[in-house]
């Protein structure tokens, strides 16, 4: 069906063509352009060796490679590895938690469901002031028992993290699961299958645009987390890029901006990429699968 | 699927003999699969049951009561949702709700704790930690004496400092004073080798480092003499207290002048006169941090103003970025725009770079002076985007526009998925208009999973603090108040002014104004909440 | 409850196994030396920031050589080192040394978490104002490494020769170039204090009154008539152009990079890019603007001992007897080519630039490091913003000011 409307659509001419599909590339290309022009700076900044951020109009006086030649040897190719294993591993534990209790939530009716859902919702509005020693005392004590989720541990940040996994993002794939028609789940059950059948088999995968869309979420929240990374991780070694790029411009005097910005400017490389190859199960819609299902 | 089926018994099928009759009811949903699922269960509880054990054993062994009390409750819980058949949604919630437990609440009891504290700079930390801060930091060298080079030697337990005096070497102790020994050696103005003692090296003295430290040789039998002490092991130097503390009566008193310090309410030793000793210690306050928000003069100023500012802030923040997030979703949510899967990705750039880079960068591209917008985009015009009280607020509310519409993006994006697109097409059929099926199917259907968002999203911003902080600094400034704050500043900016920079750090007062915020908002999410209730179906 | 025995017995099992593996770590700990030879053994904690950590690393490798004490950097970001310390120190899970500037030192002996030090004879190998920066209430608490100031930076390549002096002087003969800029001083939205504390001073109002020995008291000194003139003089610096709070420090770091102005006032921190740009640069004092001397705060980086380090025999030992001696500070000059506190060592520096720079500063006060002065940096950056832009009358606004931290002051 999807095959013909498009053969249907590219047959648009003229003026028809402008405003069923035209106007779209327009407002692309203007809102693209208004995205990346405050990151031509940063781009700039990090094609040149000794300057500053925003000193200068003159974007792309200087063309020089040397700040990124430079990164490598601080350790930046270490904490690039650590991040993609702190977001990623955060992410799969995000959605598979958050996706267990939006199940929960949307297809059983149990006591206190409401109040959860309410509770969960406030908890996350909950101001974090006090984090970076309330997070600290806890991880000193956690560590005397499990020195491996204490501080200074990597697999302590991701625990960390999977304690925010019940959060906005639950509410987000609750609505979702929602919108399955429960008729699913009914007609599995008959068959026999049980609620672990139902979840991992038929719901998990009817709803992957928005697993997909929490995963992306959580990635790029744990990607660029730096206030409780560096409570926890103290050597350079177990750093995030986050981490690491803070201290490359913590003090204002000898900020290093063009190193700075060339470690964010490939730091954001593999959050386009993930983007652009999850986008097939975003836009894979739930039509195509409850056809199927 | 269904089809193939034939009308099976509404009752699971019998047991297969292990498991007991009781255990018959419920939803039966181990009798099919209990090689496979059941145990990758049976191992998973088993690996945490081990986990937890292991565990409490650990936090007995360092008597870590807290962590024994909550581990063992996890684990009961743990044990009982997985192999009751009554507790099924908690087999789905417990993981996470775990996490949660243990890492959010946690922080929130924190500062609930410290919010009747005094916790902050002078009172950082416990009584005794005081006590020997004062101790140490109000004894003082004697004027004029020498520096001694001192070696440190041990008998036994006790240990003891010999030092040479008129070429004779003298050993002295905690209780006893410098007397002579005889037979010692000495090379220069040290001891080497003394009778009875043995002489310990740099690694000797590395094993009892604090012993030695706390070491006090008295340098005679008068104590208005002074002692001796040492912290590096090899030079010591003649010390008399100032302060002295007495435990049995629990003060401090001056050697000079016999004025007592006792220990106050507040935390502090204090002299009769008022007088207090840093550092303190922290103590409970009670409601203080919550009265002094309502007695203090200098929050009641510019209150009214910034709160305004805040909610108009938050919710001009959630408005603008998610309108101009869903139109993005919707435009780009049709299949004939070719291109548009990178036109996506390139879209969520903003949202890939660290913000407080972002804010910065903004922060230069609005110099009114020479920045990009005044002296290229505006051709040298002199708008002071960020000085002139109105126009700052309007700049803040575009970066945040700038900074936060690609989340709602890809929310919306995300949630558009689920409106089936069979529906919207016959209603286009129908003759429906394209503002007709946004406002009353499009937007009514994504509303079900992205107003708890929106809610969420008004909460984060109400407390916004990087944003402000990094573009603003709350500036442009009000001119003269007694506490610095600006036309930009929103309520969390203005605990941080008031609580940190105005002076010292008080947590407590920070936790306090905090949790007052957080009622606030608290509040207005859960209305807000209820009210999303009646778009929810079912 | 047949089902639970299998799970017990993985349970059981899995427990053992992990208790094995914990117990086969507990001995290492246990096994210790006797011996009373030179060397020790023993860990040092020490918290460095990013910028300095580099120098450090050979220096402190030279101390475990020669002891046999190893010392473990941790990479701090300069802005937290201060806090975290006030914050861990009381868990017992501190640092027992930390390397940073001075003037955070008052609030850690307000929470009690740093501990006095006994420099002794070795006092007086330091430059007076290091050894006022880390002195606190009479009492040494650190190890002072190295200094810094701002001064005066000429161009060489616009100006050859500067001999303004008076600071309006300076101004005159810069306009002559005809640059777009005359004097850089950066400022900002919230102006920028510590930038104009060269000029304040020279109208004879420092921040707090000093005492006989160098140390600050809490008694403001930056009002009265001084104060006034101060505040008209940064009326008239923004009417004419001087001071702009547009120019932010990127803006001016960038504009002096460009040639866009003769002079600039700004720190050694800076300096090194200028260098890298095969700028010919000159380091002078400030000229004075009042009729004083212009005297810059003096920033001390210092090394400061946790009051509940475990290790203060090893922690002294590196700090008191080792960090301060003429050697020790020569190799972080040479690895990091900042000036050395230890006045032997500074003797030796030969670059003219950061001679310069020692020079404007030998007349300057240490920052204060009194809680107090937390209290001004706000109110005081908020006003000269006010009286620059033309938003506030000038002695108006400034005795607000005064009144205004005083009240903070008083809270304190």
């Amino acid at each position: 069906m999807a095959d013909t409307a498009v053969k249907r659509d590219l047959q648009l001419r003229g003026r028809r063509w402008w405003l069923e599909v035209g106007w779209r590339h327009v407002v692309a290309i203007v809102t693209i352009a208004a995205c990346i022009l405050p990151l031509l700076y940063v781009l700039s900044a990090s094609l040149n060796p000794g300057g500053t951020l925003t000193g200068s109009n003159q974007l792309f006086r200087t063309i020089d490679l040397e700040n990124y030649r430079d990164l490598w040897g601080r350790g930046y190719g270490s904490w690039f590895v650590n991040s993609l294993v702190v977001s990623t591993v955060t992410a799969v534990g995000t959605v598979l938690m958050g996706g267990a209790a939006a199940y929960a939530f949307s297809r059983f009716r149990f006591q206190g469901r409401r109040s959860s859902l309410t509770g969960l919702l406030i908890v996350q509005i909950f101001p974090q002031m006090l984090a970076f020693v309330a997070i600290f005392l806890l991880l000193l004590s956690i560590g005397d028992v499990f020195p491996v989720l204490g501080l200074n541990s990597r697999f302590g940040l991701i625990a960390v993290y999977l304690g925010g996994a019940l959060g906005v993002n639950t509410f987000l794939m609750y609505g979702f699961f929602n919108t399955v028609p429960r008729e699913l789940d009914e007609a599995a059950k008959i068959d026999g299958a049980t609620h672990a059948q139902i979840f991992w088999t038929i719901i998990l995968r009817l709803v992957a645009p928005i697993l997909a869309v929490v995963g992306l979420l959580s990635f790029i929240g744990t990607f660029g987390e730096f206030i409780v990374a560096k409570v926890v991780l103290q050597r350079p070694e177990e750093f995030t890029l986050a981490v690491g790029l803070y201290f490359w411009a913590a003090d204002e005097r000898t900020a290093r901006w063009g190193l700075f910005a060339a470690g964010a400017v490939l730091a954001a490389i593999p959050v386009i990429l993930l983007f652009l190859f999850l986008q097939k199960y975003i836009v894979a819609g739930l039509t195509a699968g409850s056809v199927k299902g | 699927m269904t089809d193939q089926q034939t009308v099976a018994p509404p009752a699971p099928p019998e047991e297969p003999g292990t498991r007991s009759p009781r255990r018959s009811r419920g939803d039966g949903s181990h009798a099919r699969n209990f090689s496979a699922g059941f145990l990758a269960k049976l191992v998973l509880v088993a690996l945490v049951d081990a986990l937890g054990v292991y565990g409490i054993l650990t936090a007995l062994a360092v008597e870590s009561w807290g962590i024994v009390a909550f581990l063992a409750l996890a684990l009961v819980v743990v044990n009982w949702v997985y192999f009751s058949r009554r507790a099924v949604p908690g087999k789905y919630l417990v993981p996470g709700l775990l996490f949660l437990l243990v890492y959010q609440l946690f922080v929130m009891a924190y500062t609930g704790y410290v919010a009747f504290t005094n916790y902050g700079d002078g009172h950082n930390s416990t009584k005794s930690d005081a006590i020997e801060s004062i101790a140490i930091q109000t004894e003082t060298r004697v004027e004029g004496s020498p520096t001694l080079p001192v070696t440190v030697v041990r008998s036994g337990d006790e240990l003891g400092f010999a030092i040479v005096q008129d070429g004779e070497v003298e050993v002295g102790t905690a209780d006893e004073p410098f007397a002579p020994v005889d037979g010692a050696s000495v090379d220069g103005d040290r001891a080497t080798a003394v009778p009875g003692w043995e002489v310990l090296g740099f690694a000797g003295i590395a094993e009892d480092q604090e012993a030695i430290t706390a070491l006090r040789v008295p340098l005679s039998d008068d104590s208005a003499d002074g002692s001796v002490r040492t912290q590096d092991g090899s030079t010591g130097y003649v010390y008399q207290p100032t302060l002295v503390y007495d435990p049995e009566t629990d003060t401090f008193t001056d050697t000079a002048t016999g004025e007592t310090y006792t220990p106050s309410d507040s935390g502090n030793f204090v002299s009769e006169d008022g007088d207090r000793l840093t550092p303190g210690w922290r103590v409970g306050v009670g409601f203080d941090n919550f009265t002094r928000v309502f007695n203090d003069p200098r929050l009641t100023g510019p209150f009214l103003q910034i709160t305004a500012w805040t909610f108009v802030f938050a919710a001009l923040s959630v408005a603008t970025t998610f309108a101009l997030g869903l139109f993005l979703a919707i435009v780009f949510n049709d299949p004939r725009v070719r291109g548009r899967k990178v036109y996506r990705s390139l879209l969520i750039l903003p949202y890939a770079f660290p913000g407080f880079l972002s804010a910065l960068v903004w922060k230069g591209m609005l110099n009114p002076k020479f920045g990009y917008i005044n002296e290229v985009l505006l051709g040298g015009a002199d708008i002071p985007w960020l000085t002139d009280p109105w126009l700052a607020k309007v700049s803040i509310l575009m970066v945040n526009l700038w900074l936060g519409f690609p989340y709602m993006f890809l929310v919306c994006t995300g949630a558009l998925q689920s409106i089936p697109e069979d529906t919207i097409e016959a209603a286009r059929i129908d003759g429906a208009g394209r503002m007709r099926i946004l406002r009353s199917m499009t937007l009514p259907l994504l509303m079900i999973s992205v107003a708890p968002l929106l809610i969420s999203s008004f909460a984060f911003n109400f407390n916004n603090f990087t944003l402000i902080y990094m573009l603003t600094g709350g500036g442009p400034n009000f001119v003269g108040t007694p506490v610095v704050v600006g036309h930009t500043d929103i309520l969390i900016t203005m605990v941080y002014s008031v609580a940190f920079e105005s002076g010292t750090k008080q947590y407590g007062l920070a936790s306090a104004l905090s949790i007052l915020i957080f009622v606030v908002v608290g509040l207005i999410a859960w209305l807000g909440f209820r009210r999303t209730r009646t778009l929810e179906e079912i | 409850m047949r089902r639970s025995i299998p799970l017990t017995a993985a349970a059981l099992g899995i427990t053992l196994a992990l208790a094995a593996c914990s117990g086969s770590a507990d001995p290492a700990d246990t096994e210790t030396s006797a011996g009373t030879d030179a060397t020790a053994s023993g860990t040092l904690t020490m918290w460095v920031d990013d910028t300095r950590i580099n120098e450090m690393e050979p220096v402190v490798a030279a101390f475990t050589e020669e002891t046999g004490v190893e010392v473990e950097l941790v990479q701090k970001a300069s802005g937290d080192i201060g806090k975290d310390f006030v914050a861990q120190v009381p868990t017992g899970e501190g640092p027992d040394i930390i390397v940073s500037a001075h003037d955070g030192l008052g609030e850690w002996v307000n929470n009690g978490v740093v501990a006095p030090i006994e420099l002794g004879d070795k006092a007086a190998d330091f430059s007076d104002s290091a050894i006022a920066g880390v002195t606190y209430d009479g009492k040494i608490y650190g190890t002072p490494i190295s200094i810094e100031n701002i001064a005066l930076v000429r161009n060489n390549a616009l100006l050859t020769e500067t001999t303004a002096t008076t600071f309006d002087e300076l101004v005159a003969q810069a306009k002559g170039t005809g640059t777009p800029f005359s004097v850089l001083i950066q400022q900002g939205e919230a102006s920028d204090p510590y930038h104009l504390y060269p000029l304040q001073t020279s109208f004879g109002a420092p921040v707090f009154e000093q005492s006989a020995d160098g140390s600050y008291t809490d008694t403001l000194a930056l009002g009265g008539p001084a104060g006034e003139a101060f505040a008209a003089y940064l009326a008239k610096l923004g009417t004419d152009k001087v001071l702009d709070l547009a120019i932010d420090g990127d803006k001016a770091k960038q504009a002096f990079l460009d040639g866009q102005a003769p002079y600039m006032i700004t720190g050694p921190w800076n300096t090194s890019a200028f260098a890298e740009a095969g700028m010919d640069i000159s380091v002078l004092p400030v000229p004075s603007a009042g009729g004083q001397p212009a005297q810059p705060f003096v920033g001390v980086q210092g090394v400061f001992i946790s009051a509940k380090s475990e290790n203060p025999v090893l922690a002294n030992e590196l700090v008191v007897n080792y960090l301060s001696t003429e050697a020790a500070q020569d190799m972080l000059f040479e690895e990091g080519g900042r000036m050395p506190a230890n006045a032997a060592s500074a003797a030796k520096v030969e670059d003219p630039i950061l001679k310069g720079f020692n020079d404007a500063g030998s007349t300057g006060a240490p920052m204060p490091a009194i809680p107090a002065m937390s209290t001004v940096w706000a109110f005081w950056g908020a006003t000269e913003a006010q009286i620059i832009s033309g938003q506030a009358e000038p002695a108006g606004a400034w005795n607000t000011m005064v009144t205004n931290i005083q009240d903070a002051v008083d809270k304190v």
